[in-house]
């Protein structure tokens, strides 16, 4: 199998200015990480397991393709 | 800083304010190779006493000024970490106790013997705290 090579970006800090502008540390309260996770996976520095990727999208009440995209 | 981050070079500063002296103490000054030695063993007890206090005092004084977040269990960034540090530094203990528990024994004896097991102890213990500090730094948003 070959690697497939692409960067996962994300729409979290769009999001979070389209609801009311949720803090980072209010986001990582409600899908129960660190306020410092959330920043490293906003900015792309940390790729978050599944679970904590579908917890996201459910705050923002959003289908798991609008908060992350896989481009290659 | 994440807590986390910060409990991290507490173990780094400790390590070097007491290993540090005790390793520059043993090499400018080697110790009888006889056991026991206790002025050698004494010079450990000191060093092991120092390390517990500053990390006791350090971890008291962390609590302190962020209580919230030393309650805040890891979340799953925390543990990938901790997973990764601990994983780095198992194969540099490993390769540690084969040299000094495999290899020096055929040319090194008492005090040396003791003391390199000692340093790959606390080069372990540098290389795991190292990660975890590496790796929040790397991944800061």
């Amino acid at each position: 199998m070959t690697g497939m090579k692409g960067i996962l970006s994300n729409r979290i800090r769009t999001l979070r200015f389209l609801n009311g502008e949720m803090s980072q540390a209010e986001l990582g309260q409600r899908v129960g990480v660190t306020r410092q996770t959330i920043a490293a996976i906003e900015a792309g520095k940390y790729s978050p397991s599944l679970e904590a990727a579908f917890r996201i999208a459910h705050v923002f009440d959003v289908p798991l393709a609008e908060v992350f995209q896989w481009e290659t | 800083m994440p807590y986390r981050e910060k409990t991290a070079w507490l173990y780094l500063i400790a390590m070097a304010a007491t290993f540090g002296p005790y390793f520059m103490i043993v090499a400018a000054n080697p110790p009888r190779e006889a056991l026991p030695n206790l002025r050698q063993l004494s010079l450990y007890a000191v060093t092991a006493g120092v390390q517990m206090l500053i990390l006791g005092v350090g971890h008291l004084y962390l609590r302190r000024v962020s209580p919230q977040e030393a309650h805040t269990p890891p979340d799953e960034r925390d543990l990938a970490i901790t997973r990764h540090a601990i994983s780095s530094a198992y194969y540099v203990m490993i390769a540690g106790m084969i040299l000094v528990g495999g290899i020096m024994p055929f040319t090194a004896r008492g005090w040396s013997l003791v003391n390199a097991a000692i340093a790959m102890i606390a080069i372990a213990q540098i290389v795991q705290h190292g990660i975890v500090v590496l790796s929040y730094r790397r991944q800061q948003g």
